[in-house]
């Protein structure tokens, strides 16, 4: 399986990247929202998942979300927003525009995984 | 908790403990004012807010200090190196987590930019700071309204 980590922060990428990569996810990476349309086009298939941050430079979070769910051939992808904005109406705009799951920044490994859990990716990748 | 006006030293402080002990794994406590806190060249991240009160937050530290809050944030080892580009990205993504707690504890709605970091030389007066510790060093806050 294999996870697209959309953030701006390199570090953050490497966070993510080794918690996702302990699940048994192969890593793919972006750092802004315009960047990751690009990876999509140019893999043969959709990943099966997508972290995304909100705050980026060039096409934001919300708006690179917006952008996949437009797309047929991308709807299989589960995108997860992984934010510092907390606020409920961000939530629910995040959650109205695609979003499956949503993590606030600061997060725990655990956390993260829960979260893979519930959307069922947590089980299939790591073939328990 | 939740503050209806401009973030004041104990949300920042309340939002700096949160950080460090979650994503640095470690305790921040507020410095000694009778404590000399000075360094040469350290590294400055800012991070503008928007809403009813319009300004921003500026984390600055010495360079030493900068290379171990990168290596905390990351789990490396004592003998890893990084770039100066990743030690800045990471001190920039720990304003920016710092920055979203702040916004989500003010009520109304709020904006935050991104952060940018960058070289300094000199601490910032402390007249125009507070300072909290990492391990045994300093680490000045500041919050900086816009000029008028």
């Amino acid at each position: 399986m294999r996870a697209l980590i959309v953030d701006d922060s390199r570090a953050m990428r490497r966070i993510v990247g080794r918690i996702l990569g302990d699940a048994g996810f192969e890593i793919l990476e972006a750092g802004d929202g315009q960047e990751a349309l690009t990876v999509l086009e140019g893999l043969g298939g959709p990943p099966e998942l997508a972290c995304v941050d909100w705050n980026m430079p060039v096409m934001d979070g919300l708006t690179f979300i917006t952008e996949v769910r437009k797309r047929p051939e991308w709807r299989s992808i589960t995108l997860m927003m992984v934010t510092t904005e907390s606020e409920s109406d961000r939530i629910v705009r995040a959650l109205a525009a695609g979003a499956h799951e949503y993590l606030i920044k600061p997060f725990t490994g655990e956390a993260m995984l829960e979260k893979l859990d519930l959307l069922g990716l947590l089980r299939t990748s790591t073939g328990v | 908790m939740t503050i209806s006006s401009a973030p004041d030293q104990a949300l920042v402080l309340a939002a700096i403990e949160q950080v460090w002990g979650s994503m640095l794994f470690a305790t921040a406590e507020a410095w000694p004012s009778d404590r000399a806190a000075d360094f040469e060249t350290g590294v400055q991240a800012q991070i503008e807010l928007h809403g009813d009160w319009n300004g921003r937050l500026v984390l600055t530290c010495d360079s030493d200090v900068a290379t171990q809050i990168a290596g905390a944030m990351l789990g490396l080892g004592p003998d890893e190196e990084l770039p100066e580009l990743d030690i800045h990205d990471a001190v920039g993504e720990v304003l920016n987590v710092v920055g979203g707690s702040v916004k989500g504890a003010l009520v109304g709605t709020w904006a935050l930019g991104l952060p940018g970091v960058s070289e300094t030389s000199g601490a910032p007066s402390r007249d125009e700071s507070f300072v909290v510790s990492w391990g045994d060093a300093p680490v000045y806050v500041q919050i900086l309204p816009d000029a008028a």
